[in-house]
């Protein structure tokens, strides 16, 4: 197993990585969510608010379970910036780099 | 222009818990904090405060065209139990906040002026949407009012300026 992982190129982890943390982002989004249609179409693209439905009380408590979750901090100038699935995939990739 | 936000403190407590450990602080100043701290109320005031900021925001919203997710720099204060601001950055907003009993309800202005303009429509105007933000069309004025609109739990108002200033 660990032999096969080390044959995984950098480009293929990269996009394994992206999978995983969609698949982890939709577990934490679950419990906000008000349109389910949205959140079983879910991409990159997906607005949490305008698509999904979250309210923007919510949506403190996605930023607190990503926190939780990364063992990341989510300061005030990349908060502002989490309205979308994409985004906040940019963010926990950028936090996680920082603090490895 | 104008902003409203309601609440519906009985949906709100099913929906969020505001004494989550890290959920103040993610969205409310020291100077906020120290409201709620000092509050009768502190659950009332949290979503007191919560729909200050929102109702400041949609007029932030509608003004720049700007979508942002920065509870905490919308920064309220309070002057009276009905009036207050939350300012942003350069920019002040106005707010009177009706509570009553489940419902809390916060009209945001950039002029207090303005608040003696306010008029609350019911839900049998027909409202459409330009660009995702609400408006009720004057047919004989041939002109388009911007509106505010906001639902939440059993509760819903939707709000304008009197044009005629």
């Amino acid at each position: 197993m660990i032999n096969n992982l080390c044959y995984i190129s950098g480009e293929k982890n990269k996009k394994m990585n992206k999978e995983q943390t969609i698949i982890e982002l939709k577990a934490i989004i679950k419990p906000y969510i008000a349109n389910n249609e949205a959140f079983e179409n879910l991409t990159e693209e997906t607005d949490f608010i305008a698509d999904l439905k979250i309210n923007s009380a919510n949506l403190v408590d996605v930023v607190l379970d990503i926190e939780e979750k990364y063992n990341i901090i989510i300061d005030n100038e990349s908060m502002e910036k989490m309205l979308t699935v994409k985004a906040a995939m940019a963010i926990i990739e950028e936090k996680l780099a920082a603090r490895d | 222009m104008i902003g409203n936000d309601v609440i519906d403190l009985s949906v709100a407590r099913l929906e969020s818990n505001w004494q989550r450990p890290g959920f103040l602080n993610k969205i409310f100043s020291v100077k906020e904090q120290f409201y709620i701290e000092t509050a009768k109320d502190q659950e009332q005031m949290v979503w007191k405060l919560w729909s200050q900021k929102e109702a400041a925001y949609k007029i932030f919203n509608r003004e720049t065209g700007t979508r942002v997710f920065n509870p905490i720099q919308f920064e309220c204060s309070i002057d009276t139990s009905v009036f207050g601001k939350v300012n942003f950055k350069d920019k002040i907003f106005f707010t009177k906040t009706l509570i009553d009993n489940d419902k809390i309800y916060t009209i945001a202005v950039t002029d207090p002026k303005h608040f003696s303009a306010i008029l609350e429509l019911k839900q049998d105007h027909k409202i459409f949407k330009k660009e995702g933000l609400p408006f009720i069309r004057k047919e004989e004025l041939g002109f388009d009012y911007p509106i505010s609109v906001t639902h939440h739990g059993k509760f819903w108002q939707a709000a304008m300026l009197d044009q005629i200033l």
